[in-house]
């Protein structure tokens, strides 16, 4: 696999920061990383001897359980560093454990953080090539590849298909990253959720679509559902989950639709089930939930392979000698 | 006793006019003769300004010094010097130190440091209210007496409107200006930036333009309703430029501020996530921008301050969310505004010395300078052909939080009459 006209990338912080053709080569190396997983030994020996963190500000297992075993499998050494965000509220602080880290000569920094640039900021620090795991409410560029990857898998062809992203749009990192991917693969992009959530200063590409009704005029190939944080109500972004879920979420009724013309569904979970989906939608034949998670792990393999860590190594190789 | 002789200076003077290269003739400080066929004496000092603009000396509003509680920062004889250095002669200090200037005799401890350590006079603003607290006045009359020009609980808005209103009869009687900064914290909430479409891609908390423009509009018509003066505290929005025009035309007596930044920036610099554009109120967009500088103009907004903030780089090196609000002005507003608005024609050079000398003078009941003999000097001499890196290494202050930093600037001040 070596020897691909892969740019010499060092960090992955938005998809924004990626072409067209590198976030392809990136879907396209993530192929081989999912036949592998076929096999009885899943792994290749790509990472042997690189070092991988994974620096959780934020509690997700499941990400990080993602990121891990793709590295695992990609032969690296990791180690998970969490750090809980209540003894670390300031930015020194974030420097000191980078300045730490760094002594440990670690290739890869895997970052998810609560607060927007976080990822950006370290990256600046670190010669490590730095992978966002989420930041704050900005970006999220591993579970848009992951989703555009499973996306491709149903429809080889995306130009011209049709994606809408419903729920809390406004609080969320995984919308901004699909739009971005989805824009860039010719995939028409449309909104939907109450317009406390859904704010007018979306990027123009995205329509706004401001009912369910509006929802299947549109009539989209997938319907992308955003994890709704229940502390949102507090806030009046809307006034109760039972308003929530008959004006926004996919309901009995709606689902029946949706089952007919045979609508895809994805969801980067966990799902809160009865808000944003009945019970039902999680058995469906076309719910993608379960291979976006799988998915996920082959396309942080191919994030990990596209990079090219700064790390110059130390000691008896010399540099520049000829 | 000292005799100068300056050469060809461009003098800027009020009214519209460009200036006019003139030869000042300076004795002692003070202007002997002003006139272009005058010529040098044997015994005077020749300033060769031929090309350079001669400006009455610059006045700063909006100056947070940081003296008493956080000297890390900056310090009175830090902030002067770096003020004298930008071609400051006169700046207002405000008042939310560690502990607050509240009282006449916090007002009368700073008022001695600046003469002691100043380089250039400090005039003094006081809280509006105890603590800046924004729920007892602070004791306003006294405060006044011991030479306060100004009271405000700068940074923070008076939240409670009767309180506002109490503040705005009671100063009544005692001279000195009641300043708002506004601003709706019910609406900022958490904010960080501009909320936007640039808020919107960096995924962070966003402060709404009507968070500023409800609390200008709520100032305002209360300052109607009781018939106080009110100074507006840095400005940046388009629509409070419309309010406080109509305000204006009601005959409403206001004044408003805008800084350097919000003339010359605007929220597309905080790509990257920039902490050294993080300030309050934010940074806006360009039709913003537009609006400040056509307001700035057409004399709606009456004068510019810095609004200089220090804060150390190591609480400004930490990420955006978390890092504080506000950035140093007082080294880089004269270069940026030549290069942003007056090399382009945007500004006026006479428009420039009403705006950052005359009527921030008039604010803290300082008379107006002018170039005529019998009158001191008191002057900044801008050379339009030189030019002003901003760095840690010519900095005079002691932070470095400049939006500007590692930048060179066109035009530098050459040298300061005081």
């Amino acid at each position: 696999m070596k020897g691909s006209a892969t740019p010499n990338r060092k960090d992955l912080l938005t998809i924004g920061d990626l072409e067209t053709d590198e976030i392809l080569q990136i879907l396209d190396a993530a192929i081989p990383f999912k036949d592998l997983f076929k096999r009885s030994v899943k792994k290749v020996p790509t990472l042997r001897g690189k070092t991988v963190l994974n620096l959780f500000y934020e509690p997700s297992t499941r990400t990080r359980s993602s990121f891990e075993i793709a590295a695992k499998r990609l032969s690296a050494d990791v180690i998970n560093f969490s750090v809980s965000t209540s003894s670390v509220v300031k930015g020194e602080s974030i420097l000191d454990t980078i300045d730490t880290l760094q002594s440990m000569q670690v290739d890869y920094m895997i970052v998810r953080h609560s607060v927007s640039g976080v990822p950006e900021y370290i990256a600046r620090h670190t010669p490590a090539s730095v992978l966002n795991a989420g930041d704050g409410h900005h970006a999220h560029p591993t579970q848009a590849l992951l989703d555009a990857f499973t996306f491709r898998e149903v429809f080889p062809e995306m130009a011209g298909k049709k994606i809408v992203v419903a729920g809390d749009i406004l609080h969320s990192r995984v919308a901004r990253s699909v739009f971005e991917i989805m824009h860039k693969l010719g995939v028409q992009v449309a909104a939907f959720g109450p317009a406390t959530l859904v704010p007018r200063t979306i990027p123009d590409h995205v329509t706004i679509l401001d009912s369910f009704d509006a929802v299947l005029e549109f009539n989209p190939d997938v319907l992308y559902l955003l994890r709704l944080q229940l502390e949102r109500q507090k806030a009046n972004f809307f006034p109760s989950m039972r308003e929530y879920h008959a004006r926004y979420g996919v309901t009995t009724e709606r689902f029946a639709t949706l089952k007919d013309r045979g609508t895809w569904i994805m969801h980067p979970g966990p799902v809160n089930r009865g808000v944003e989906l009945v019970d039902d939608v999680m058995t469906y034949e076309r719910t993608l939930i379960n291979t976006q998670v799988e998915n996920g792990i082959a396309a942080r393999m191919a994030v990990l392979y596209h990079l090219t860590p700064q790390v110059k190594a130390r000691g008896l190789e010399v540099e520049g000698t000829s | 006793m000292s005799s100068l002789f300056i050469q060809g200076a461009l003098v800027v003077r009020p009214g519209n006019q460009a200036p006019v290269a003139e030869n000042i003739c300076v004795e002692d400080g003070v202007i002997a003769e002003i006139g272009s066929s005058l010529q040098p004496k044997d015994s005077q000092e020749v300033i060769e300004a031929a090309g350079k603009v001669l400006l009455p000396g610059l006045c700063d509003v909006h100056v947070h010094i940081r003296e008493p509680g956080r000297e890390d920062c900056e310090t009175i004889q830090s902030a002067t010097e770096a003020a004298l250095a930008g071609g400051f002669t006169r700046i207002l200090s405000m008042p939310n130190t560690t502990p607050p200037i509240d009282t006449g005799g916090m007002v009368t401890y700073i008022s001695s440091i600046s003469k002691s350590q100043g380089k250039i006079p400090v005039s003094v603003a006081g809280c509006l209210t105890v603590g800046r607290k924004g729920e007892k006045l602070a004791e306003i009359a006294d405060m006044a007496s011991q030479g306060a020009v100004m009271v405000t609980d700068c940074n923070l808005p008076v939240r409670d409107p009767y309180v506002l209103r109490r503040a705005l009869e009671y100063s009544r009687y005692s001279d000195i200006v009641v300043a708002v900064y506004p601003d709706t914290p019910a609406l900022t909430l958490e904010g960080v930036m501009n909320e936007g479409h640039m808020s919107f891609r960096l995924g962070l908390p966003g402060i709404p333009s009507v968070s500023e423009e409800i609390a200008i509009e709520r100032d305002l018509r209360l300052a109607q309703a009781v018939g106080g003066r009110v100074h507006i505290q840095n400005i940046s929005t388009a629509k409070s430029v419309e309010s406080i025009r109509r305000f204006k035309s009601e005959g409403v007596e206001v004044t408003a501020e805008v800084t350097p930044h919000h003339l010359l920036l605007t929220e597309e610099s905080l790509e990257g996530y920039n902490t050294h554009m993080k300030m309050m109120p934010p940074l806006r967009t360009e039709s913003d921008r537009e609006a400040l500088q056509e307001g700035l103009r057409d004399g709606t907004v009456d004068m510019i301050a810095t609004g200089h903030a220090p804060h150390t780089a190591f609480e400004k090196n930490m990420d955006f969310q978390h890092a504080p609000f506000g950035i140093i002005g007082l080294e880089s507003a004269l270069p940026a505004l030549y290069e942003g608005m007056i090399a382009n024609e945007k500004l006026s050079w006479a428009r420039l010395a009403e705006v950052f000398s005359h009527a921030p003078r008039a604010l803290l009941k300082e008379s107006p300078l002018d170039f005529a003999p019998g009158e001191p000097l008191n002057a900044v001499l801008f050379d339009p052909n030189g030019q002003t890196t901003i760095d840690r290494t010519t900095l005079r202050s002691k932070s470095f939080n400049s939006p500007w930093l590692h930048q060179t600037l066109k035009g530098k001040v050459d040298r300061v009459f005081l």
